[in-house]
């Protein structure tokens, strides 16, 4: 059975995600403040951790999921409200594998965590997928190619490169630093506006139509991109 | 005046006087005992209008002397042989002093004038000078300039408050910089030696002006600051109202709708029971919304505002609110034209998509049901602009700046801050955001966006 821990110093918030995931088939664990989650997550070795942002008192989310990462890879899904922008990017850096911004619904955060816990099962590294298709587009992951409605796209080798990071992480939040580190190199970290450039190009080329809903990568705001994930 | 230089002018009075004696001796055969009293008299005249006063009573006085020893008979005795010229002389004596002080006299006066013409002068320049200007440092910067360039002050210092001095130095002065209601600081001035009157009289003239200038900066301060607390005020009055009658709606819709289920829940139906959850789903969001856009016009109203601005593309946001819309309402709503290369601007994501869902979703509320709004992106010499156009009803002529207040509820009645948090968003980026008529009907939002800098990434070679 999956084991979740459950941290957040709202006594009403931990009730409710213990009943909505117990109800799930999770087995449900909860923490209310910084300490007592890593003494949990150390003793109870749990297989997914939400962790709120805020927690009221020191050590606050972003630290919690610092020291974690010092010793576990536990996935960890923080919880935040929307203007926490900032928190949410350092917590990614910090190694977080996604956020979800209060409120949430049952059904999203559900969502969420088996997206969290299907990557985690299967890393991209090892992983042999020799293509992608998502709607009209195919990816051939051997030769480098591209297609949409069966036709051939002409991606530069930076785009597909991009393209390619997005697309074999499906669902997962890659910040502007963690693209710009991975196409062009660390040092390029600070230049945003490459990837906006790059992203509105791969865009066009595969014909993505907002307003009919036909997107392969989709915004999230202030932080970054990630790629559809169909599953 | 140094006592060195009024000693030199003294020299100078007698030495003219024993050139002119030196002179005359060479040539006193030639000349009679009224020729020698009259270019004596112009001598004394000289040094009146050069030296002033004491010098040229010298100057007259020495003259008397040399004129009786070596020039008149005997010669070199102070005996005068002759009692007509004993007469001339006492004479001489007498209209040398004379004329000797009503030179210096018109001297003093012409002095006088100029002195009070410079002290207009600076006057003049004072009063210009701190009429313009609005900040307290430039006030400081300006007095220590005029002191320093003008009255040449060896060194000008402001210090805050008041202080007491024992400083006895007679070069240095502490002046108070105050009027009726504030002290703004002491003025500490150092010339390189004691001051005169007059200069005196200039640096409390200027400590003067600048305390004025000081407090009439002060002054419009406050008025600026009541007027904003004026208009918080009122926005906290119209946000009271909100809080009290808008968020009260759905709370009591939730509330009666989870009585419900708790109290009826055998007596439901299961189709019931999906339905009330649903409502308190939808209620929750609605409040979230709500209690979002509050926050977010406080913010706005107070400049408490946080922009996390970064290169950002026009196109992205637009895209994004228009699978916003396709993901609420399962139809095809908008349509998109964006030029190939829009340049990039810098804003803010997250507040950019809320400014334009916020303008979107108010055009979709008028959009006929069958059209479509549009959405088109242009640029030009540095501005980006993005228009939202819909084909609803006309805009009242009235309604043009109303729309823009906060809390005002248009004919959908709903909390009336959108557009006040969209305007408010695309200002706080230095943006414009205004209203047209569409042509055929409608209402056509419009904003801008600067465009500090195009960057082309043609020209960067990481970028093939």
């Amino acid at each position: 059975m999956i084991r979740i821990l459950i941290v957040d110093d709202e006594l009403a918030i931990r009730k409710m995600l213990q009943t909505g995931l117990k109800a799930a088939g999770y087995q449900v664990l909860a923490a209310a403040n910084g300490t007592e989650a890593l003494q949990m997550a150390a003793q109870y070795t749990p297989n997914l951790i939400i962790l709120d942002v805020t927690l009221g008192s020191p050590p606050d989310g972003l630290e919690v999921c610092k020291n974690l990462r010092e010793w576990s890879k536990v996935p960890i899904i923080m919880l935040s409200v929307r203007e926490d922008e900032k928190i949410k990017i350092d917590a990614l850096h910090a190694g977080a594998d996604d956020y979800v911004t209060k409120p949430f619904s049952m059904g999203e955060l559900e969502a969420r965590i088996q997206a969290v816990l299907r990557r985690s099962a299967v890393e991209p590294s090892t992983s042999s997928t020799a293509e992608i298709r998502v709607g009209a587009l195919l990816i051939d992951l051997v030769n480098r190619r591209v297609f949409v409605e069966g036709e051939e796209v002409h991606l530069t080798p930076k785009e597909y490169e991009l393209l390619r990071l997005l697309a074999t992480h499906p669902g997962k939040v890659m910040t502007h630093r963690a693209l710009l580190g991975q196409v062009w190199g660390a040092e390029y970290s600070e230049m945003d506006h490459y990837v906006r450039v790059f992203i509105n190009q791969i865009r066009k080329k595969l014909r993505e139509d907002p307003a009919r809903n036909i997107r392969y990568i989709l915004n999230e705001p202030g932080i970054g991109y990630r790629f559809i994930d169909t599953e | 005046m140094s006592y060195r230089k009024s000693v030199a002018k003294y020299v100078l009075a007698a030495a003219l006087v024993g050139g002119v004696t030196l002179f005359l001796w060479f040539l006193r055969d030639e000349l009679t005992l009224a020729n020698f009293a009259l270019v004596y008299l112009l001598s004394i005249l000289v040094s009146a209008i050069y030296q002033g006063t004491g010098p040229s009573l010298v100057a007259a006085v020495i003259s008397f002397l040399c004129f009786n020893f070596f020039l008149v008979k005997p010669l070199y005795t102070f005996v005068v042989a002759d009692p007509h010229e004993l007469l001339d002389l006492v004479i001489y004596f007498a209209v040398a002093i004379l004329t000797g002080q009503l030179a210096a006299q018109v001297r003093r006066q012409a002095d006088n004038a100029r002195q009070r013409a410079y002290e207009q002068d600076i006057l003049y320049k004072l009063s210009s000078t701190f009429n313009q200007l609005t900040d307290r440092e430039s006030v400081y910067q300006a007095l220590k300039s005029i002191l320093k360039m003008d009255l040449l002050a060896q060194d000008v210092d402001i210090l805050p408050g008041k202080i007491e001095t024992s400083s006895s130095a007679q070069n240095e002065l502490y002046l108070l910089l105050h009027t009726e209601h504030d002290i703004y600081g002491t003025l500490r001035v150092t010339f390189d030696q004691a001051p005169t009157a007059s200069l005196i009289r200039l640096i409390t003239a200027s400590s003067a002006q600048a305390s004025a200038a000081l407090e009439r900066i002060e002054l419009n301060e406050r008025a600026r600051k009541a007027h904003s607390y004026q208009e918080a005020d009122r926005l906290k009055t119209a946000l009271l109202h909100s809080v009290s009658h808008d968020l009260r709606t759905p709370i009591t819709i939730i509330k009666t709708s989870a009585s419900n289920l708790l109290e009826l829940h055998a007596k439901l139906t299961e189709a019931e029971r999906m339905e009330i959850s649903r409502t308190i789903e939808n209620e929750a969001d609605h409040l979230n919304k709500m209690v979002g856009n509050l926050l977010d016009i406080s913010r706005l109203k107070a400049g408490a505002l946080k922009i996390n601005d970064a290169w950002n593309d026009l196109e992205e946001v637009v895209g994004d609110v228009a699978a916003r819309t396709w993901q609420l309402t399962h139809r095809e709503r908008i349509k998109m034209h964006f030029p190939d290369r829009m340049p990039l601007v810098r804003f803010d994501y997250g507040l950019m998509l809320q400014a334009l869902s916020n303008l979107v979703e108010n055009s979709l509320r008028y959009e006929p049901a069958d059209s479509k709004i549009e959405i088109i992106g242009s640029f030009q010499e540095g501005e980006a602009r993005v228009s939202i156009i819909n084909h609803g009803p006309d805009l009242l002529p009235e309604e043009r700046e109303l729309i823009w207040e906060p809390f005002y509820r248009g004919r959908e009645g709903n909390i009336g801050l959108g557009m006040a948090i969209a305007r408010g968003i695309i200002e706080a980026h230095k943006g414009r955001l205004w209203v047209e008529d569409t042509i055929g009907g409608g209402v056509t939002f419009i904003f801008s966006l600067p465009v500090v800098e195009d960057i082309d990434l043609d020209q960067d070679p990481h970028c093939r």
